[in-house]
């Protein structure tokens, strides 16, 4: 069984002043992997220049867009279409203990392969009397100890938008306990690589209707290595395991690498931006 | 021949415990050095004097000065320059020349394979912490494969003379080495001011750098190009080396260009001129990996060109140095360079690295705990000097804490002996005669695809400070020309 989805995504930009230059990077298309396919891209924008395909560091594809003649308005519109399957996100069976799996993850050569979702960087640093927020148990198993982080992570941080913007530091998060689902991921993914365990942050879209945090917008969450199993996906902001609904775009350390939007506008005086994404779905047979 | 026969050295006073260039142990001139100092002692100081005010002009009206940033009125200053060269023969000259290129070589493997296989880390040849704490790791360099291969292009070696009479490295500088106009301009000033000496010795020439780097640069050219349009590209004129960036372009004979001035379409390099758009292959770039694309890096740069990173991956352009190059360019790095020259080359280090003891190995923790009023004991995070302990100005008490503190955090600390860089008679102003200051050396070598250059010459530069260690330019460091001897 399988769903169909569609995405538009929109976002509107309007300047008070010419703008003689301008060019933006938008990494905002539907991955193509195991359970997403079939994806379909129609990309416009109202001065109709010309789209630029690229790969991110991470492999992801990018479309970069410049404009070289003045304009004061300009609006870009997607609209995305992909066949989501549908999986069960328990469907496996774990015979470790947790020992056994970070006997495995504490090997070097992993330590090297897994290196970027192994290391701090600023947006997943935490201050030393915060590493100790939540330690792995011995007796529960790898994925029961990240389905407890999850929940942890849920609990700990009230979902309230405006509190926090993407320079917001995780320490100030923790001791404020509010913030969005950029700053969820961003505690998750802290919190696993703490304890030794591969965390990468997603970006992507999550399917609308269900009440979820976070559609409407683009949505985050992390996804953690189990060495038997590969990457499992953990949204913290809901408390799920990312299923059906979630559709993604990239991966990264931390949102630095999954911005969805870099822009250079050469102008001055203010501007006004807004952004909608609406995600509608089908059941196929 | 003996110091009182000289006027212009019979003030020269010898610290017998530091490593005097020109005089060996007995007080004896040296004999590269002996017909130059039978020529300036025919000159009394004030000749001299008048020689360096001459060559000191000469400066300003070249327009080479530097700004100082931290001053209150930005004042335009010259590097102060001193007519009396030092002199390295052939001999010497080779050591260090095989040993810059061995470690330009072996580093450019070693980032070769930091952002490809990952063999040394894998191999635990050296630790994963090398490049997973280091800012200046591009995971966007993952592999990608720079033109030629070469992501060093240009390095800039800073090597001192022990006062064992040996030469040991304290750093390469990977990123954006600067100083190479100085070499040049010292070398024109002082054949100016004293043509009649310099024509007594075989000294290699200086002012074929420029040629030899766009030759190098050029044997990296983006693949299916024939002839390339190779660009310098500056931060602009408020940065402190711009002097430099321009002179490069000049007598390389190539456009000196800002981020505004290039735009990428398709993947390409342009360049805007009154003609139109100029296709552009290779950048000399003189930005820092973070402001080069704002569209990949910092986003609030307005010195780098969007999309840059795009053209670059793709193979469009060349960019020297490539990105990423700076996490080569590192304390805890070097102190694995014979581990690295070892593991890419088979080969033992040339020139010497300063000996360093990772106290995260407990027997090297024993020696340092026992050892610390000989050693300095630097902190592995930390840059710019800070947290830096120096054994013997430290009281009993300070060297009880620092043993506390590296007790309790073994990891954190690495140590190395207490280097004491060779002394240069240096003509100083303020006393109207020479006395013993302390000098380093930068090289410059420059690797392209299958050959490489290292300018024979570099810059001696000189802490003008009485007893004082330091020979940056920004701490009122001073240079000399550096005569490299024909065999």
């Amino acid at each position: 069984m399988s769903l169909e989805y569609s995405i538009t995504y929109k976002a509107e930009n309007h300047y008070d002043h010419p703008v003689k230059e301008a060019s933006w990077q938008f990494l905002i298309l539907p991955d193509e992997n195991s359970t997403q396919n079939q994806v379909e891209i129609n990309f416009n924008n109202s001065l109709n220049l010309p789209l630029e395909f690229s790969h991110n560091a991470y492999g992801f594809r990018t479309i970069r867009i410049s404009a070289k003649e003045q304009f004061m308005d300009i609006v870009f519109e997607a609209h995305f279409s992909l066949v989501k399957e549908h999986t069960n996100p328990f469907n496996f069976q774990i015979a470790n203990s947790l020992e056994e799996e970070l006997k495995k993850l504490h090997q070097l050569e992993f330590k090297v392969d897994f290196e970027p979702f192994l290391r701090k960087t600023s947006l997943t640093n935490l201050l030393e009397d915060h590493k100790q927020l939540f330690l792995f148990k011995k007796d529960k198993s790898l994925f029961e100890n990240l389905q407890e982080l999850n929940k942890w992570v849920f609990e700990k941080i009230f979902y309230t938008p405006g509190t926090t913007h993407v320079g917001t530091v995780l320490d100030e998060i923790v001791a404020n306990r509010h913030g969005v689902c950029q700053d969820f991921s961003h505690l998750f993914c802290a919190l696993a690589r703490q304890n030794g365990i591969p965390a990468r942050y997603v970006s992507g879209y999550l399917h609308q209707g269900i009440g979820y945090f976070g559609d409407s917008q683009m949505h985050a969450w992390a996804e953690a290595y189990m060495p038997e199993i590969g990457w499992i996906g953990f949204d913290p902001t809901n408390n799920l395991i990312a299923n059906d609904n979630h559709i993604k775009v990239a991966h990264g350390k931390d949102y630095a690498d999954c911005a969805p939007l870099k822009g250079v506008v050469y102008s001055k005086g203010e501007n006004r931006t807004t952004h909608s994404v609406q995600v509608s779905s089908q059941q196929q047979q | 021949m003996s110091t009182t026969e000289s006027n212009i050295f019979s003030s020269y006073q010898r610290d017998p415990s530091l490593f005097d260039e020109i005089y060996d142990k007995q007080g004896n001139v040296k004999n590269v050095y002996q017909t130059l100092f039978k020529l300036y002692g025919e000159h009394s100081i004030n000749d001299y004097m008048l020689l360096n005010e001459k060559a000191k002009s000469s400066f300003f009206n070249q327009g080479i000065t530097f700004q100082v940033y931290s001053d209150k009125e930005m004042q335009e200053k010259i590097f102060p320059f001193d007519l009396f060269p030092r002199i390295i023969d052939a001999k010497e000259w080779e050591i260090i020349e095989k040993g810059a290129i061995q470690r330009s070589k072996a580093l450019n493997l070693f980032l070769w394979d930091i952002y490809h296989e990952k063999n040394i880390l894998k191999q635990g040849v050296v630790p994963v912490e090398l490049i997973s704490s280091s800012e200046n790791y591009l995971h966007q360099m993952m592999d990608v494969d720079p033109p030629g291969g070469i992501y060093n292009h240009i390095s800039g070696t800073d090597i001192i003379k022990h006062n064992d009479g040996n030469y040991y490295v304290l750093e390469d500088n990977i990123r954006c080495p600067s100083g190479v106009s100085y070499v040049i301009c010292n070398r024109t000033a002082l054949k100016r001011a004293l043509f009649g000496v310099f024509n007594h010795y075989q000294t290699h020439t200086v002012t074929n750098y420029a040629e030899n780097l766009l030759e190098l640069l050029e044997s990296v050219k983006p693949h299916g190009v024939d002839i390339p349009n190779t660009v310098v590209i500056t931060p602009g004129m408020y940065n402190s080396a711009f002097y430099e960036h321009s002179y490069l372009a000049k007598t390389m004979g190539v456009e000196l260009v800002e981020g505004r001035d290039l735009i990428v379409e398709n993947d390409f390099v342009y360049m805007k001129t009154i003609k139109g758009l100029e296709k552009v292959d290779i950048i000399y770039r003189r930005i820092d990996d973070q402001f080069m694309d704002p569209l990949e890096f910092r986003a609030d740069s307005s010195l780098g060109v969007p999309g840059l990173f795009s053209a670059y991956k793709k193979g469009n352009v060349t960019l020297a140095n490539a990105p990423g190059t700076g996490v080569a360019d590192d304390k805890a790095v070097y102190t694995y360079m014979p581990e690295i020259i070892k593991y890419y080359l088979d080969e033992t280090p040339i020139l010497n690295n300063v000996h360093t003891y990772h106290c995260s190995r407990p027997k090297e923790l024993t020696y340092v705990l026992d050892h610390i009023s000989e050693l300095v004991i630097k902190p592995v995070d930390e840059a710019g000097g800070y947290g830096i302990s120096i054994g013997n100005r430290l009281s009993k008490k300070e060297i009880e804490e620092v043993k506390k503190q590296v007790k309790l955090h073994p990891r954190k600390y690495v140590a190395q002996p207490i280097m004491s860089l060779s002394v240069h008679p240096t003509y100083i102003d303020d006393v109207n005669s020479f006395e013993q200051r302390h000098i380093d050396l930068r090289t410059y070598t420059v690797l392209g695809k299958d050959k490489e250059f290292v300018l024979k010459g570099g810059l001696t530069r000189v802490a003008l400070k009485k007893g004082n260690l330091i020979v940056n330019s920004s701490q009122g460091g001073g240079s000399k020309d550096t005569w490299v001897l024909k065999d």
